[in-house]
């Protein structure tokens, strides 16, 4: 499974994305239901951390956030 | 490999990262480096830290990596990408080879205070470990941009 996809399922799917923007080294992703979103599968995807508020979850995935967020605009 | 240092990418005054407001910058988490809290009068560009190639340019951050792969982050503000670019021009297009003091970003920090934002600049080794760099400028000191902020070895 790509990386993408990983990240993708591991913030609970398309259906719980409200939004989701790369910022140089995170995603920043805007969620419907943070309880659906899985901290240990982001970081066994290859996230170096995860930073939660609310809704509101930012993915540090490195330089390589514009890729991604890309690859997992185009798996939506 | 050979030390790089690294250049203030604006002028103000020096901030340990730790103070930054934001937790992937203050816990290093991409990586080890100081900040800049730029004046509101000369710290209207922002240039190049290192010599390399432009990899990653946003209006309010950019990415400049050396020849041998080391890149270094500088990101203008933050939660500055909110602002969608506004007040920010750049000098300078992904892929273009840069000398380091290049001016890449114009902007107005003083605005984006008055916009209840931190203008605050981190600087970042992009996946360095943190032993790997020492700081050349002292906390609380003022730095022009162009003078040596950090020595990456």
């Amino acid at each position: 499974m790509s990386k993408a996809q990983q990240i993708l399922d591991a913030l609970g799917g398309d259906d719980n994305i409200v939004d989701l923007e790369p910022c140089i080294t995170r995603l920043r992703v805007e969620v419907e239901n943070p309880d659906q979103v899985d901290d240990k599968a982001l970081t066994a995807a290859g996230a170096i951390a995860v930073v939660r508020s609310g809704a509101a979850i930012q993915v540090i995935v490195g330089p390589e956030a514009d890729n991604i967020a890309s690859d997992i605009e185009d798996l939506r | 490999m050979a030390g790089l240092t690294v250049l203030s990418p604006v002028a103000g005054t020096v901030v340990d990262v730790s103070d930054v407001d934001d937790p992937v910058f203050s816990a290093g988490l991409v990586g080890p480096g100081l900040a800049v809290e730029p004046d509101g009068v000369r710290g209207t560009e922002a240039v190049a830290p290192i010599t390399g190639t432009i990899v990653k340019l946003h209006p309010h951050a950019f990415v400049v990596q050396a020849d041998d792969g080391r890149a270094v982050l500088v990101h203008l503000g933050i939660d500055t990408v909110k602002l969608g670019g506004e007040g920010f021009t750049t000098h300078a297009s992904e892929g273009d080879v840069v000398e380091r003091g290049a001016v890449l970003v114009s902007w107005d920090p003083a605005a984006v205070r008055g916009g209840g934002r931190s203008a605050v600049c981190p600087v970042v080794a992009l996946e360095a470990t943190p032993d790997a760099v020492e700081t050349l400028a002292q906390v609380g000191t003022t730095i022009e941009h162009g003078q040596p902020l950090l020595s990456w070895s």
